[in-house]
């Protein structure tokens, strides 16, 4: 018995020892995964059914396993993807898009213009999260099976956006969704196939050979699940993963002095903001809101929330954008502030401001508020939360102040429409102003560019002027990958594409 | 029927009493606490059309009586529900992590009892002293040091400095032993050390206890040798807070060490549960809890049965 307790032990002291001695270079992950490129993301897709997930954590995936009709080019602007070429009618209300020859689904199968017709009718009739997408689609239809054919009821400036602007409006298979098999094992027509999946851990994706914009350099991509950032850092400081984007922005200036790794911090179309809740008193009275904005000192919230990386802005649309328009209506003025506060007969106010575990950046930037707006005799109780009793909470109305981001917005109908319309679905503040819904309805419709970019410039003016949203900043998109990766473009759309990835020795 | 058999065949049957139990509070707690998993699911931006699909979808629109005995139900005939997020069976995903969670509690506790058995005996036997005094400072340390801060440190000097170690990750230990072992080192040292800081005090105060009681004194001034002393009167009869405390410790790891699976990238089932109550996945969440549950009498009724084995006296009575 004790011989046999002491064998173990010298088992294991043994064992220990011959691991310590060999060098922890990459890790195999089993299968044929050498020659992948390992991609660190900070957590796990909730499930990979394109058209239903809304995890960004899935999209990083799916960006690569999917594709759309047309598709964002680095500058946000449609270019081809599965249709090659497309024309609207004269009267603007149809749209034809000419398919791209001999792509196929990973499994083989062709892709025609009948699995477009399904995927986008599966948005619409099962009302899946993106539905609203197709708000001025009457009808969708396959003349042949390489070419469909779009309906609107108003001319729609923006219909490529909503079809090709995120893979949340990916083309399906319909074999794969009805055997129920896409949430876990999708099959599409984009650079990499799904291979395998362990849960908690990692998923593997493997590159088609025949996809139609080039095989990828790279024989497939992993992407492990890493939730602490110094770990996924220390992983690709000692070469165990070739990119990462989850960074410890703290260390992102450190980061830029090491010559072992690239790091990419660009400037992204997110933006994150201030609301009030204007069914509540005083915050019904323009001048409050006007208050609270000029007390908010934007720079200390950027230095706080991503030590300096992101970049103030006072409207929601980044400086980069196409649809960029300047505006500097607010610039912090405590003495302004308090005089707009007495004309409203304010006093001694209390505030119930929301924040929520989920977006740390909301939990940092509330505490710099609470003390930038303690002057005004404004005393900002802060409630952190976490995400479900925010959506809860925001949903009923019940808050005073919250701050949120947008994520992933490109054409300016998704920046202002339903945050600032009359009604509009995420209009959490209630906040309604005629002029506001006429630029934006307006804009919906106008198809010449400069008209309809002025038509936004208004509206955004007299959101902030009205501060229905107090605009703080846009962030960056801050990745990491090793020198051995070439040919990798981080996007400000946020989208993660390996498509054109190779890895070097 | 012999007595340990009508002992087992009890347990048995209260363990089956409680995680019933647990299934009864675990349905009305997740239920109770606030937050919507459809708006969860949708994300920020859906109409209110998506959301009443969604939510029919999912069932979420039946009453509330009805989806619990549905629930206790297929539960009964061993089917713990679908996820709501990405449709997998609850038992597939749970069998799928529980190796990862088993594996790294193996290792954690055989740590923490190589580190605790010599130094608890140790300090005992020489308190007073210094040594006693360096194992108890020692085991305070292990005992404060949080466990992300340590697996870091462990991470930045064996994984990023000196390149012994993977910083991350699992490999299963059925067709990758030694990758399993390479992965398994540092996340069970972190789970192991701060196991066996708390194992060393209880281990020193039980030697302690046995120690001084008057049959040693008899040992002793019988004239026995020390070594026969400390193991055969001493050391057997602290054997029963010694197992109680690997025990709890045990089941502790088990039920998820959550912080030290975030810090390594462990898919155990600790960090699964973490997520599943952020997304409101019942399911999911009754599923988890049920299996920790499950475990923790399974280790409960394990230590009992190692009671009546280490000591006559359990066993007759």
């Amino acid at each position: 018995m004790r011989l046999r307790v002491a064998l173990i032990a010298a088992g294991v002291i043994t064992a220990l020892a011959l691991t310590a001695c060999s060098t922890g270079q990459r890790v195999d992950l089993g299968g044929a995964t050498r020659g992948n490129l390992i991609a660190a993301i900070a957590g796990e897709p909730d499930q990979l059914d394109p058209q239903k997930t809304s995890a960004y954590f899935s999209f990083e995936v799916l960006e690569n396993v999917y594709d759309t009709l047309v598709e964002p080019d680095e500058n946000l602007g449609m270019r081809p993807a599965l249709a090659e070429s497309w024309e609207v009618s004269p009267d603007q209300l149809t749209w034809t898009f000419h398919l791209r020859n001999g792509v196929t689904f990973h499994d083989g199968s062709a892709f025609t213009a009948d699995d477009v017709v399904y995927s986008y009718r599966r948005i619409i009739d099962q009302q899946l999260p993106n539905a609203y997408r197709f708000s001025a689609v009457t009808d969708i239809t396959a003349p042949d099976p390489a070419t469909v054919k779009i309906t609107v009821k108003q001319p729609t400036p923006n219909l490529l956006v909503n079809i090709g602007g995120f893979k949340g409006m990916a083309i399906v298979q319909r074999k794969n969704v009805e055997s129920g098999a896409i949430a876990t094992h999708p099959v599409g027509t984009g650079p990499f196939a799904f291979q395998s999946a362990k849960s908690g851990d990692s998923i593997t994706l493997t590159a088609n050979k025949s996809y139609w914009g080039g095989p990828p350099p790279v024989s497939g991509v992993t992407f492990r699940f890493i939730p602490e950032a110094s770990t996924a850092l220390s992983a690709l400081q000692a070469g165990e993963i070739d990119w990462t984007d989850s960074i410890p922005t703290q260390r992102v200036d450190e980061l830029k002095g090491d010559d072992s790794i690239t790091l990419g911090v660009t400037p992204s179309n997110d933006y994150w903001y201030l609301t009030l809740n204007e069914a509540r008193k005083p915050y019904d009275d323009v001048r409050v809101r006007r208050a609270i904005a000029y007390g908010v000192d934007r720079a200390a919230i950027v230095q706080a929330t991503s030590y300096g990386t992101a970049t103030a802005n006072q409207l929601a649309i980044p400086q980069g954008s196409r649809w960029y328009s300047d505006y500097h209506g607010y610039t912090r003025d405590i003495d302004k502030a308090k005089g707009l506060l007495n004309q409203a007969g304010v006093e001694g106010l209390t505030l119930d401001m929301m924040a929520t575990s989920e977006y740390p950046e909301t939990v940092t930037a509330a505490q710099i508020i609470a003390d930038n707006l303690s002057p005004l005799g404004i005393n900002v109780k802060i409630r952190t939360v976490d995400f479900a009793t925010w959506l809860d909470d925001a949903n009923k109305g019940d808050f005073d102040m919250l701050m949120m981001g947008w994520l992933g917005n490109i054409d300016p109908d998704d920046f202002y429409y339903a945050q600032q319309h009359t009604g509009g679905k995420s209009n959490a503040q209630h906040y309604s102003n005629p002029t506001v819904d006429a630029l934006l309805d307006a804009g919906r419709t106008e198809t010449n560019f400069e008209a309809r970019k002025q038509d936004y410039a208004k509206a955004a003016t007299i959101i902030a002027d009205d501060a229905s949203y107090i605009y703080l900043y846009n962030p960056s998109v801050i990745q990491a990958w090793s020198k051995r990766v070439s040919g990798y473009q981080p996007r400000r759309d946020k989208a993660v594409r390996f498509r054109t990835a190779g890895l070097g020795r | 029927m012999s007595p340990i058999v009508r002992f087992l065949a009890r347990r048995l049957l209260y363990s089956v009493v409680v995680l019933f139990g647990v299934l009864v509070v675990v349905f009305a707690l997740v239920h109770l606490v606030p937050g919507d998993p459809v708006r969860l699911a949708l994300g920020t931006r859906y109409s209110p059309d998506s959301y009443n699909a969604l939510r029919s979808a999912s069932g979420l629109d039946r009453p509330i009586v009805v989806q619990f005995f549905s629930y206790i139900g297929s539960a009964l005939r061993g089917d713990l529900g679908v996820s709501f997020r990405n449709g997998d069976p609850v038992t597939v995903t749970l069998l799928e992590r529980l190796p990862a969670t088993m594996s790294l509690s193996a290792v954690g506790i055989v740590i923490a009892l190589f580190i605790s058995v010599p130094a608890g005996i140790w300090a005992a036997l020489r308190e007073g002293r210094l040594s006693d005094a360096i194992v108890r400072i020692a085991s305070q340390f292990g005992v404060s040091i949080p466990d992300f801060w340590m697996g870091i440190l462990l991470i930045g000097l064996f994984a990023s400095t000196l390149g012994w170690l993977p910083t991350s990750g699992y490999q299963p230990l059925v067709g990758n032993p030694a990758g399993w072992l390479r992965h398994v080192i540092l996340p069970g040292f972190t789970v192991g050390i701060v196991a066996g800081a708390i194992m060393t005090r209880y281990i020193r105060s039980a030697v302690l206890d046995v120690a001084s009681m008057e049959y040693v004194r008899t040992a002793r001034s019988k004239g026995l040798p020390p070594p026969v002393v400390t193991f055969r009167h001493i050391l057997r009869n602290a054997l029963i807070p010694v197992l109680t405390i690997t025990g709890i410790q045990l089941a502790t790891i088990l039920g998820g060490v959550i912080v030290v699976e975030v810090v390594f990238a462990w898919p155990g089932v600790g960090r699964l549960t973490y997520t599943a109550v952020e997304a409101r996945d019942y399911p999911l969440i009754q599923g988890a809890v049920l299996l920790i549950a499950a475990l923790f009498l399974l280790i409960n009724l394990i230590v009992d049965v190692l009671y009546a084995v280490v000591d006559p006296r359990i066993r007759l009575s």
